[in-house]
């Protein structure tokens, strides 16, 4: 993996076809790709790519990607032309009309082992001049666990089936042998198998609309537009950098922990130089932890792309794009570039995130109108057992992740109760569709009250869910998530939100915190769980918030009248709440903000061990912990974690107390 | 004196009214600006304008974007929602997608009802419609009462798994009755009796919120009518292309909210029919935006769901139109990287295209149209005059220098790109279903349709092109050619091998009573109603269904398993034969049956055109500058006949007739254009 992602430096030239004929190719480029995408949605089985978590591309004959869908989650992008490469690689010449290969490969730039990709060649007269690519989540690739998400995964053996590039369809005869070897390797074979013919065709529709276009413009035109879409790309991406600042910018984000090492959060530094010209970003991260949450090198560039496109929202993506951004990711064995044979599956929960939030921080100091503080971590929890409330006591697999809040920005507060940053298209399911499905009764969807950074402009709320189970027979949980140390952060002097993490049987005798990441834990009938998605970070100190947009989310409970005085210093009197009556205490509102100002810096430097003591006789509660003293805990027992505390008072010192007005 | 049928439909801009003389068999059609703080007056006033007797109409039928602006503009009564503890913020959290991927700081809009009026009640059904935990009727009382201290006139009612058990929706609909009553509740199993709490939750309260200003608008407009004489019932189009009477819009607002979109493709269709094509696609081009609609086998594409603003899904049969953002007065221009683009950014009114000499300075396909001399100077017989230079001056500073083209050949190119753009929609609603566009033909009317209808077709390779007489005031007839329509459905997952088929009978039976019902109630006789089958079926482990239509009695199911597969291919291109396939759910459509106007054809006699009323140079892109007739369209009687390059001018719009072209008015009085046979 040295030099086949590394783009171009050429300034792209100018177009040649006439700016009609281009306009429509590339259009109808954009539309041979969502046409694909339109047909995978409405004929896959994976009820994960049903929730969108799938891609579309055409690729040129070279691999490069001409145009990705316009609708596809976020952590593919910049993948797919990986992935066209290592087939065109391992095929060479020996590829033929017909033809449709599938691969997974994480080492060949893949995301993770769920994420099967269908790649068809596109011919005409003769030869190959494009390719036609989907990618979509399976429910299961088989591995230790339901669902492939074994958190406990140090190498891919154990997290289920690696496709390298494979053909399954030959001249069009279908290789029936290959595709069984495929889904029998996985949980749900007939699903798989259903998925693996609605991919394959998807891809089909893409070759009928490009075939449709050569027959109308003639192939050398075709061809030449697929190029200059790529050459507009850069040229639109590098023209907007001559506008922007020069110089280099750097930030670290943490992951919670490495399971095989002692407590303390695990870095990802990043850094952006601007010259003018091109973007790039070096890259360097803890060593592999031993888990599942190290980011392979495709994951990783596409965090990059996928951070960066959120700052040019409004540009086509492929390969052209790819090409103005280049990267160095380090040497093999870090967190962000993991490499063979490291388990890699859970990185869209780990350094996947970690890397796009640090990449939105470092250009929202350059792109100021387009800031927004750290957003909730994407998050699932998978309970799998048997169902015992059919006879035949058949498998089930509760596998749920919720929205939650992203960052609050310079002119409004984050969008609440929103798909994750890792795919903004990653639909939360219905629960009533759950329970049919699963013995899993939900007792509560709701918005969490104070989940949301306090900021001059808050963080977008995040949600609580909560279950029990019923008729539930050997059942065990697992959890993907982070963000249960490594808290949500603000900006600008926004605090952070709440943390992540499963709760068991929440307000009994029986409590656990089982925090963001476990695997197999036991549950069984009656057992209920709680988890809460973080909000979004604050942007800008909470003191400036007005007392008016305060008393607001007051009455709408987003934020309790509690911690409208403890977090924004607004002292609010209830006088009917039932008919929305409040008041706000003006002189009380005063007085409490210049105490909250005069005293704040010295609570951030309170001894931690007398924050953890204070937390564990009731005295403080578990925000007061986190806003108010940047102290971290084991949210379940109270242990104080030191290093951690350490490692995240230094950067709420920079994101927060920094900005804070004396 | 004749009795007449009166349409009306109420646009952003105008109110069209239509009428049609039953006897004569002739239509006149009248236009008066739209009055949107109370539409009524302008309904009335078209009434009068049209000179129309009340007494003497024999039908009244509107469509109306009441329901849809009120969507838009959040302009709700107090409303409250009331929901199962714990699931508050159903509304809110949706299925937290956003629309636009990329674009962090475009949020998605706010629920519908904000969440200080939301409110719990301790109850809880499993999904077999078992009780957990029964309605806790203290508490549901507490909460009527508090209600009524907040003043809330309308309320939702949505409790988890309501489909599967309505009960405790029901006795908290009559707490609240009993409390409140005068309120207007709406329960999600009577509204929407189908699996999955967001959807049926947002079309719950989409209905709620309509309510009071809807039917009440609808009361006001049929007791006036009423008052001046008008007999009959009002008849309302709603979004699935049917009518329905002012008894079930008082119950059933929601299903009003895509009215007005509706009445433009319901005029398609007829045309199309009119004009003996089974397959058509409808280019219905404004002024800021272009309605698409599709007519496949004689049918109308119809949507399960609708959205008027993304994450906010009402989830009823409506007619599939896609809108997008090119119009007359789409913005051309060139973005940082040098290419040329076309909207979705308009001038709108205001300023307006450049030759309106209203400030507008950036050149529009108005403009563009204009410079090649498609588009006269003088428009609305006079009423405008358009600035050529204006346009010139636009498209050169703009597109032209820095593209180093002409002026005509940059011209030309912003039409060109509003052409594919418009090409690329028809494709995806087209192709993306398994239709071939080759086999349609394209309908063009809104004011600028048939200024664009012929080169979308072209690039579409579709034979043939239909402008129909009054392309500006389509819309309004559409809703002179509906039936009364409703749709019911519901839920039965089985495996069709072991389907118990006396179930499923009796399922249906059961629908077919209760829409036999509401059609009585409307008024229909039982001769003319008519219930039509249909079942949603997909393959074991899919998620999405595919609806086809069911017979009865012995042998229906195995019937429709076999439409499945066949249907199935055509959208999707392949078949799974061997795979198990899954009933999802049943569905009932009602109608009942309206006598249509019958319209007369003309006489058509073989002959040349009349004497244009002008010629003038008008710009082609294969064939630059040619010299062109512009015909008059009102002198152009039945069975004209001529080949292009023309231009024919009329009130409220102009048709390009290329060269290469052949046009002839059938006895309709539409255009018909068809490309010559390549040689």
């Amino acid at each position: 993996m040295t030099d086949t992602f590394v783009p171009s430096n050429t300034l792209a030239r100018e177009t040649t076809l006439d700016p009609v004929t281009f306009e429509v190719l590339k259009n109808a480029f954009a539309t041979s790709v969502d046409l694909m995408s339109e047909q995978i949605l409405r004929t896959c089985y994976s009820f994960v790519i049903y929730s969108r978590d799938f891609s579309s591309a055409l690729c040129d004959a070279t691999g490069n990607t001409v145009m990705q869908g316009s609708a596809d989650i976020a952590v593919h992008v910049g993948t797919l032309h990986f992935q066209c490469k290592a087939v065109i690689e391992e095929f060479g010449d020996d590829i033929h009309p017909g033809d449709v290969f599938a691969i997974n490969d994480p080492y060949r730039g893949g995301t993770h082992l769920n994420d099967v990709s269908f790649v068809r060649p596109i011919f005409s007269e003769g030869r190959i001049i494009a390719f036609a690519q989907n990618k979509g989540h399976w429910a299961d690739i088989g591995g230790n666990v339901p669902g492939s998400f074994d958190v406990s995964a140090t190498e891919h053996f154990s997290e289920g089936l690696r496709i390298t590039p494979v053909r399954i369809w030959s001249k069009s005869a279908y290789l029936h042998d290959v595709a069984q070897l495929l889904v029998s390797n996985t949980r749900a074979p007939d699903q798989a198998m259903g998925d693996l013919h609605a991919q394959s065709e998807a891809t089909a529709v893409c070759e009928r609309e490009v075939l449709r276009l050569v027959e109308r413009y003639g192939i050398d035109t075709v061809t030449l537009a697929m190029q200059e879409t790529q050459d507009y790309v850069e040229r639109t991406v590098r023209r907007r950098l001559t506008e922007l600042p020069r110089g280099t910018w750097s930030t670290v984000d943490y992951l919670d922990l490495d399971p095989g090492a002692e407590e303390g959060l695990v870095p990802v530094e990043v850094t952006l130089t601007l010259d003018g010209k091109g973007m790039h970003y070096d890259l360097k991260g803890g060593p592999a932890v031993k888990a599942f949450l190290n980011s392979g090198y495709g994951s990783t560039f596409s965090a990059i792309y996928a951070g960066t496109k959120t700052f040019f929202p409004d540009v086509p993506l492929n390969s052209g794009f790819y090409a103005a951004v280049t990267a160095d990711i380090g040497p093999e064995g870090t967190v962000v570039n993991a490499g063979w044979p490291l388990a890699v599956t859970g990185t869209v929960a780990g350094p996947y995130e970690k890397i796009m939030n640090g990449i939105f921080e470092l250009w929202s100091g350059i792109m100021k109108d387009r800031a927004m503080a750290c957003s909730f971590n994407l998050e699932y929890l998978l309970v799998g057992g048997h169902d015992a409330r059919t006879e035949d006591k058949a498998r089930f697999m509760w596998y749920d992740w919720m929205a939650g809040g992203w960052g609050g920005r310079i002119s409004k507060d984050g969008s609440s109760a929103t798909a994750p940053v890792f795919g903004v298209g990653l639909a939360v399911q219905p629960c009533e569709g759950q329970e049919r499905l699963s013995p899993v009764i939900t007792n509560m969807h709701q918005i969490g009250t104070d989940s949301g950074g306090p900021g001059r402009y808050r963080g977008g709320c995040g949600i609580e869910k909560g279950g029990t189970l019923t008729d539930a027979e050997s059942t065990v949980m697992s959890y993907c998530c982070d963000r249960a140390r490594s808290i949500t952060w603000g900006i600008e002097g926004g605090l952070p939100s709440i943390p992540h993490g499963v709760w068991l049987n929440r307000g009994t005798e029986n409590e656990r915190f089982l925090g963001s990441i476990f695997s197999s834990v036991p549950v069984g009938p009656g057992d209920t769980f709680y988890r809460p998605s973080a909000g979004g970070g604050g942007y800008g100190d909470p003191l400036e918030r007005t007392s008016e947009e305060v008393l607001e989310d007051v009455i709408d409970e987003y934020v309790s009248v509690e911690r409208a005085a403890k977090d924004y210093g607004v002292v609010i009197t209830p006088i009917n709440p039932e008919l929305d009556e409040y008041e706000i205490d003006s002189e009380a509102t005063t007085a409490m903000r210049e105490w909250i100002r005069e005293h704040r810096r010295e609570w951030m430097n309170a001894d931690p061990a007398d924050v953890a003591r204070k937390y564990c006789g009731g005295e403080i509660d578990m925000l007061d912990v986190i806003r108010r003293h940047g102290v971290i805990l084991d949210w379940g027992t109270g242990e104080l974690f030191a290093k951690t505390t350490r490692q995240h008072r230094e950067q709420m010192q920079r994101r927060s107390v920094a900005h804070w007005s004396a | 004196m004749g009795k007449v049928r009166v349409a009306v439909d109420v646009g952003g801009t105008f109110t069209d009214v239509c009428i049609f003389d039953e006897e004569s068999k002739e239509m006149r059609v009248t236009k008066v600006p739209s009055t949107p703080y109370d539409p009524m007056i302008a309904v009335m006033n078209g009434v009068e304008r049209g000179q129309i007797n009340l007494s003497e109409v024999s039908l009244f039928s509107h469509g109306t974007t009441v329901a849809t602006n009120a969507l838009i503009t959040r302009n709700f009564p107090p409303a409250a929602l009331v929901t199962t503890r714990g699931f508050r913020d159903i509304l809110e959290i949706r299925d937290g997608t956003k629309d636009d991927l990329w674009d962090a700081y475009k949020d998605v809009s706010p629920a519908y009802i904000r969440r200080r009026d939301r409110f719990e009640v301790t109850e809880r059904t499993d999904y077999l419609g078992h009780s957990i935990t029964r309605l806790d009727e203290e508490e549901a009382r507490k909460l009527a009462e508090l209600l009524k201290r907040r003043g809330v006139k309308t309320i939702a009612v949505c409790f988890l798994n309501s489909y599967a058990n309505p009960a405790n929706e029901i006795r908290m609909r009559e707490i609240i009755e009993e409390v409140i009553p005068d309120a207007t509740v709406s329960t999600s199993a009577e509204v929407l009796p189908e699996i999955f709490e967001y959807p049926r939750f947002n079309t719950t309260v989409s209905n709620a919120v309509l309510a009071p200003l809807v039917s009440g608008y609808v009361n006001r407009l049929a007791d006036e009518l009423r008052d001046g004489g008008y007999q009959g019932d009002l008849l309302l189009l709603h979004s699935g292309g049917g009518s329905m009477t002012p008894r079930l819009v008082e119950k059933f607002p929601v299903r009003l909210a895509a009215s007005g979109i509706a009445a433009g493709a319901i005029s398609a269709k007829h045309i199309a029919q009119q004009c003996g094509y089974e397959n058509a696609v409808s280019l219905d081009m404004g002024g800021t935006s272009t309605d698409i609609s599709l007519v496949a086998g004689g049918e109308l594409r119809i949507t399960q769901e609708w959205q008027v603003e993304y994450g906010h899904p009402i989830i009823f049969p409506s007619i599939e139109v896609l809108t997008i953002g090119a119009g007359g007065g789409s913005l051309a221009h060139i973005d940082i990287a040098g290419s040329l683009r076309n909207g979705p950014q308009s001038a709108g009114a205001e300023p307006g295209p450049a030759c309106y000499d209203t400030g507008g300075e950036q050149p529009t396909n108005t403009d563009a149209n204009v410079l090649l001399g498609r588009l006269g100077t003088s428009l609305a017989g006079g009423a405008m005059t358009l600035n050529r230079s204006l346009a010139e001056e636009a498209i050169n500073r703009v597109i032209a220098k820095p593209l180093g083209m002409g002026l005509e050949e940059a011209a030309q190119a912003i039409i060109s790109v509003a052409n594919a753009n418009m090409a690329d929609a028809v494709r995806l609603v087209s192709i993306r279903r398994g239709y071939d566009p080759r086999d349609f033909a394209l309908l063009a009317f809104g004011g600028a349709g048939a200024l664009h209808g012929v080169d979308v077709a072209r690039e579409l390779g579709i034979p043939s092109v239909i402008v129909p007489p009054n392309p500006g005031v389509t819309s309004a007839m559409g809703c002179l050619l509906v039936d009364i329509q409703h749709d019911f459905a519901q839920m039965f997952t089985s495996l069709v091998d072991g389907t118990d088929e006396d179930a499923v009978e009796e399922a249906f039976v059961g629908l077919e009573t209760e829409a036999s019902a509401r059609l009585r109630h409307e008024g229909v006789s039982d001769e003319n109603a008519i219930l039509q089958r249909k079942i949603s079926m997909r393959y074991r482990g899919q998620w999405r269904s595919l609806q086809v239509p069911m017979g009865s009695g012995p042998g229906a199911m195995e019937q429709a398993l076999h439409t499945f597969h066949e249907e199935y291919e055509r959208e999707f291109s392949f078949r799974q034969d061997e795979t198990p396939v899954e009933v999802y759910q049943l569905h009932l459509s009602a109608v009942g049956k309206i006598p249509k106007p019958s319209f007369r054809p003309a006489e058509s006699l073989l002959q040349e055109p009349t004497e244009p009323i002008e010629r003038r140079p008008v710009y082609f892109r294969d064939e630059g500058w040619l010299d062109t007739p512009v015909y008059e369209r009102d002198e152009l009687a039945a069975g004209t006949r001529f080949t292009g390059p023309a231009i024919i001018s009329q009130f409220d719009s102009t048709t390009v007739v290329p060269p290469s072209t052949r046009a002839e008015i059938d006895e309709w009085l539409n255009i018909r254009i068809h490309f010559e046979e390549k040689n």
